[in-house]
């Protein structure tokens, strides 16, 4: 799948499986999967749920290991987590230090990092800023709503300066229009920042939203089973792109695909 | 965003509104305190001063006054005496208990942490943690005799089950997202050990300690009771054996009014170390 591109790829998922357990018991999540992602592009994954997509997330992050294949982040095969890359948790309640304000959680994996202080406070304050919290840096966690710490977690993501960002169904336990602000925000972010996102998500309209490019994993143990580009207008907009007949089309289409599990029709 | 920080806004203000000042608040939980004990200090005064002849309840108000003098009253060599005991007992209460804890945190993080190690250790923790610790003190002496050092490691020992126990629950139960966290951001062990594992472990810790302190100075007296020359538990004993009641009684007050010190300290530490998790906890 290593197609012929002249630039190198900012991550090569090459031939992955993966088997939880062993002998009759076993369960494959993963099955022989393998795509690529181009730097800045903003790839969401999709498939039906317990498809294997945060057994898939976890593998790209170097928190599992794969039974079988390689993970290649800007051309090194991975055996651990790679630097470079941060990762934002669906739990936003338990991904956040509850013992620490907001600004020692953004500022947290700069930890042990060579920064300066001087540096790590401007780098906390541009975090926090870019995700619109910066007058909350002394509050606590559990003093925000849902939707202001899962924008704690970006800032997090972002202090850490990452050129590949993995997001784990961020937005899965905020309510509708808090989820469409947030959103836009990463987008914006993408677009500041210049990052590669990868975003898994179970929610159709979202993953077509966001991204430039869907891969539809199919029932476990997922295979890949389509990789769908999306050309939509630049800069997404909520209501006129969600009205634009192409989003429609490949909103149905990616629907499609996760109703039959995977299958062509 | 804008509604919720508004929303808590006008809570912080109808709160505001609400509330008493801070020092009745104070004078409030006081007196909840002080009457129940006036109370009861009360009703024994007036049987006692009814019934005159009642040599092992000596009057409340002749303990209080007979403890004033111990401690403030003279012959100077009385009151270090007082002193003398007392800060015996003391010590190696502080001493056993401070062994004891970071005993039982470092084996309740191992425990938490490996299920190996927390296979492997639990069945023994289980067995000998189910002898009453204060049954142990023949062994003890036998083992380390009759000086100060077999009592510290005594307290130590008895103590550090408490710690054991709820370190290790607590290390164990550290959300797995925050393990993730720490790994994903390329955070060191011993950062995420000291960052992570630990403080998400503090309440359970906290509790564990809270019952070791109680512990620690029931032992204490206990370990005093036996072989022993100096400390409370001793002069309990002898004040005992020569019929010296009142003695008697003071003693068992100072140990009172030193267990409430040692909670109320305790207390205000947790307040600043575990305020978040009180906070925290009161939202949910």
């Amino acid at each position: 799948m290593t197609e012929n591109t002249t630039v190198q790829a900012a991550l090569v998922v090459d031939h992955v499986s993966h088997v939880y357990g062993s002998g009759p018991s076993a369960h494959h999540a993963i099955s022989d999967l393998a795509f690529s992602v181009q730097p800045g592009e903003f790839v969401s994954i999709v498939g039906p749920s317990g498809a294997g997509k945060t057994t898939l997330l976890r593998t790209l992050a170097g928190l599992l290991k794969p039974s079988e294949g390689a993970v290649i982040v800007d051309g090194n095969r991975i055996t651990g987590v790679p630097p470079g890359m941060a990762m934002v948790f669906q739990d936003y309640s338990r991904s956040l230090l509850p013992w620490l304000t907001i600004e020692k959680n953004v500022g947290f994996p700069l930890e042990g990092k060579k920064v300066t202080k001087a540096e790590k406070k401007a780098i906390i304050q541009e975090s926090l800023e870019a995700v619109g919290l910066g007058g909350f840096a002394k509050r606590y966690p559990w003093q925000l709503s849902g939707g202001m710490q899962q924008r704690v977690a970006i800032a997090r993501a972002l202090a850490y300066r990452p050129s590949l960002l993995l997001m784990d169904e961020p937005f899965a336990s905020v309510d509708a229009q808090t989820r469409e602000g947030l959103e836009d925000l990463v987008l914006k972010i993408r677009d500041t920042y210049g990052m590669t996102i990868l975003f898994v998500t179970h929610d159709i309209d979202e993953s077509v939203y966001l991204a430039n490019r869907v891969l539809v994993l199919s029932r476990p143990p997922a295979r890949l089973a389509e990789d769908i580009v999306v050309n939509l207008r630049e800069p997404r907009d909520q209501i006129t792109t969600r009205e634009d007949p192409e989003f429609i089309r490949l909103r149905g289409h990616v629907a499609r695909l996760i109703h039959s599990g995977g299958k062509p029709e | 965003m804008t509604d919720t920080s508004t929303r808590a806004l006008a809570a912080q203000a109808t709160r505001a509104t609400t509330t008493r000042p801070r020092w009745r608040r104070a004078l409030v939980s006081i007196a909840y305190f002080v009457i129940p004990i006036a109370v009861v200090i009360g009703i024994w005064q007036l049987v006692t001063m009814l019934n005159p002849p009642a040599p092992f309840f000596p009057q409340p108000f002749a303990i209080i006054a007979n403890l004033w003098d111990l401690m403030f009253g003279s012959p100077k060599a009385v009151q270090q005496v007082f002193y003398g005991e007392f800060l015996q007992t003391v010590g190696r209460m502080a001493l056993g208990f401070a062994i004891g804890a970071v005993w039982g945190v470092v084996v309740g993080t191992i425990m938490g942490l490996w299920r190996g190690a927390r296979e492997t250790i639990n069945p023994i923790v289980e067995f000998l943690r189910s002898i009453p610790a204060t049954a142990t003190l023949p062994l003890f002496i036998i083992l380390l005799g009759g000086g100060n050092d077999m009592r510290v490691v005594f307290i130590a020992y008895g103590v550090s089950w408490f710690v054991l126990i709820n370190t290790s629950v607590g290390v164990g139960s550290v959300h797995k997202t925050l393990l993730d966290v720490g790994k994903v951001f390329r955070i060191s062990l011993a950062r995420r050990l000291f960052r992570i594992v630990l403080p998400g472990a503090m309440p359970k810790i906290f509790a564990g300690l809270r019952i070791a302190s109680t512990a620690a100075l029931l032992l204490a007296i206990v370990s005093e009771f036996m072989l022993a020359t100096d400390g409370v538990g001793y002069m309990l004993v002898q004040a005992q054996g020569r019929f010296q009641l009142l003695n008697m009684w003071s003693w068992m007050l100072a140990l009172a009014i030193l267990g409430l010190i040692i909670n109320t300290l305790l207390e205000w530490i947790e307040g600043r170390i575990l305020g978040w998790h009180r906070q925290s906890k009161s939202r949910a």
